[in-house]
């Protein structure tokens, strides 16, 4: 039965790397230097503060590249989740409950919901349409933090949110607060490196490589965008409600679309579909714009710069850049002795 | 196992790019759409693959009306297909090319577990089907960075991954060596011979069609204007006449 027919080309010698050694490296380190930095940074609980921003940071930048990276499908206006998370979570914080337990599940089931209806009609777009859709979306939900002024406060934030507790323990020290928000980026993490392992994440992957080749193996690639985009939004919207306790308050600015070019540049330059990436590039956005911010009213002239750099320098971002030192520090190794 | 077309037409604008088209696939069988550029070859493929909806007439598969379905229902109803331009995962390692439409096959697209013996068991038949059409040994390499002629191979095998009970390959000899040619052919007849899948071929290559062929189906102009097998379109007069620059020698 198996007859194997010889092709009369060249043999192609290129042998793809399946290392999962620099993933590993890279989880690794990351776990290691996020775990331990309250204990090295005591003196210092400004710092620690912009480590838990940046975490927060991270975890949105994760939940974009769930989509991005995933299906390839571009969002422009991902900040609509982050803060319909936020402010769906400091609402019911004021108006309901301040139990984390109750009122973070709550939140992300409904940017689910809403997610799943909006997403049916988004998904069913490809390329620019789809990135301006999602613009679109971000600005409605932007605009509609004035249209109910009353309640969220308009352009002047939603205030006044009340210490937010944990199985009824109020999580007040920042060294709590930053466990708690790297513990959730972690398990979000390693949520979404496990899903690139399951055939789901493959079928994704799939998609982003030839979506009309996937459909024809019979992947309902709709429904697949639709559960990526999902994911996508509800853990956004899960950094959203973090964001909003650990605050105490949020004002529009956070779903305005700058902050969705913010989220994209994350991924970018961490490494759009690398999962690890967008994680480190968020992080590291986060510090050098609060450093670079504090010596020049231009910082984002100069990130203006940084990201066009990268974009046509390293494609691959800081993930993949990377990647190739280590490639080239293991065959160098290999050749010289 | 038939498949049933029956009365299709598509229009473009003015034209009817297919126009009335009824013919019958036979089980097993080796079935040729030869017919000058633009006599609707590709446009009548697209219709029974559901790239297209057809403005009239109906395709049916075993007796079942399947006009207008999706192609992912189609590939799970056993109905595969493969590209003009080949169409495979590019950036992806060739063994997990096979392993998304046997993982698809089996039901397991959105599937958030799966567990390492069946992760195992899926590898296990994706490198069986690869050495069917002789990609064994070259598993692990980047799909887009194979030679041109493994790549068509590699789209046929994805193809058979579905184990499809018809298969409809959009000129899978367009654009390749001669040696590759021959390759190819010698694959089609093989699968039919001993996987009994029937297949469907669009091409231009009109020797190879005559040698390959159980049934030949000739179009010109949106129409069917002769079908029947090599030994009769060889003799046909209108298909002389439509291909008026006799490269029509078998």
């Amino acid at each position: 039965m198996t007859s194997s027919i010889a092709m009369q080309s060249k043999p192609s010698s290129v042998e793809m790397k399946q290392s999962r050694t620099p993933y590993l490296a890279a989880f690794i380190l990351l776990a290691i230097v996020g775990a331990t930095l309250p204990l090295w940074v005591t003196g210092n609980p400004f710092l620690l503060m912009l480590a838990s921003h940046a975490v927060i940071a991270a975890i949105v930048a994760l939940s974009l590249d769930l989509l991005t990276g995933n299906t390839g499908l571009l969002s422009f206006g991902h900040a609509a989740w982050y803060g319909f998370g936020a402010y769906l979570a400091g609402l019911l914080s004021k108006n309901f409950s301040a139990e984390m337990v109750l009122i973070i599940p709550l939140t992300i089931v409904a940017a689910c919901l809403v997610a799943a209806v909006v997403g049916a009609i988004l998904v069913r777009q490809i390329g620019k349409t789809f990135a301006i859709l999602t613009l679109a979306l971000s600005q409605i939900f932007y605009a509609l933090v004035f249209v109910l002024s009353d309640q969220t406060g308009g352009e002047d934030g939603l205030q006044g949110i009340p210490m937010a507790t944990l199985f009824g323990n109020t999580v007040a020290s920042s060294q709590a607060w930053y466990w708690l928000l790297y513990g959730v980026l972690i398990i979000s993490l390693g949520g979404a490196l496990y899903l690139r392992t399951t055939p789901l994440g493959r079928a994704w992957l799939a998609i982003r490589e030839n979506t009309e080749r996937a459909s024809f193996i019979g992947v309902n690639t709709g429904a697949l965008k639709l559960i990526a985009y999902v994911f996508s939004a509800g853990l956004a919207s899960l950094a959203g409600a973090l964001f909003v306790l650990f605050n105490g308050a949020v004002s529009p600015d956070v779903l305005h679309w700058f902050e969705s070019g913010k989220i994209l540049m994350y991924v970018v330059l961490g490494g759009v579909g690398t999962i690890v990436g967008p994680v480190f590039g968020a992080a590291l956005f986060t510090f050098l714009e609060h450093y670079v911010s504090s010596y020049t009213d231009a910082w984002l002239i100069y990130f203006g710069g940084l990201f066009v750099l990268i974009v046509i320098v390293a494609p691959g971002g800081l993930f993949g850049i990377g990647r190739s030192i280590y490639a080239r520090f293991k065959t160098g190794k290999g050749q010289t002795t | 196992m038939t498949l049933e077309i029956h009365g299709l037409s598509r229009r473009f604008g003015g034209l009817k790019a297919v126009n009335d088209v009824t013919t019958t696939i036979a089980d097993k069988s080796i079935h040729s759409i030869i017919g000058p550029n633009g006599a609707g070859k590709t446009t009548l493929f697209n219709l029974i693959t559901g790239a297209l909806a057809p403005d009239e007439g109906k395709v049916a598969f075993n007796g079942n009306d399947i006009t207008g379905w999706t192609p992912e229902r189609l590939a799970h109803a056993g109905i595969a297909r493969t590209f003009q331009r080949t169409s495979i995962f590019k950036e992806l390692p060739v063994i997990e090319n096979v392993a998304l439409a046997v993982r698809s096959r089996r039901g397991l697209n959105r599937s958030m577990f799966c567990s390492m013996a069946q992760e195992k068991a899926i590898r296990e038949e994706s490198r069986e089907i690869l050495a069917r059409v002789g990609l064994n040994g070259k598993e692990n390499i980047r799909a887009g960075s194979l030679a041109h002629g493994f790549q068509r191979a590699l789209d046929i095998a994805i193809g058979l991954a579905l184990e499809p009970k018809i298969m409809l390959m959009d000129e899978p000899l367009a654009g390749m060596s001669r040696g590759d040619r021959e390759t190819v052919a010698t694959l089609i007849t093989r699968l039919r011979e001993e996987l009994g899948v029937a297949i469907v071929v669009v091409e231009h290559d009109v020797g190879m069609v005559m040698r390959l062929s159980d049934r030949i189906t000739v179009m010109q102009h949106g129409k069917v204007i002769a079908e029947g097998p090599p030994s009769v379109i060889r003799e046909d007069e209108a298909v002389k006449n439509a291909y008026l620059h006799g490269n029509f020698a078998a």
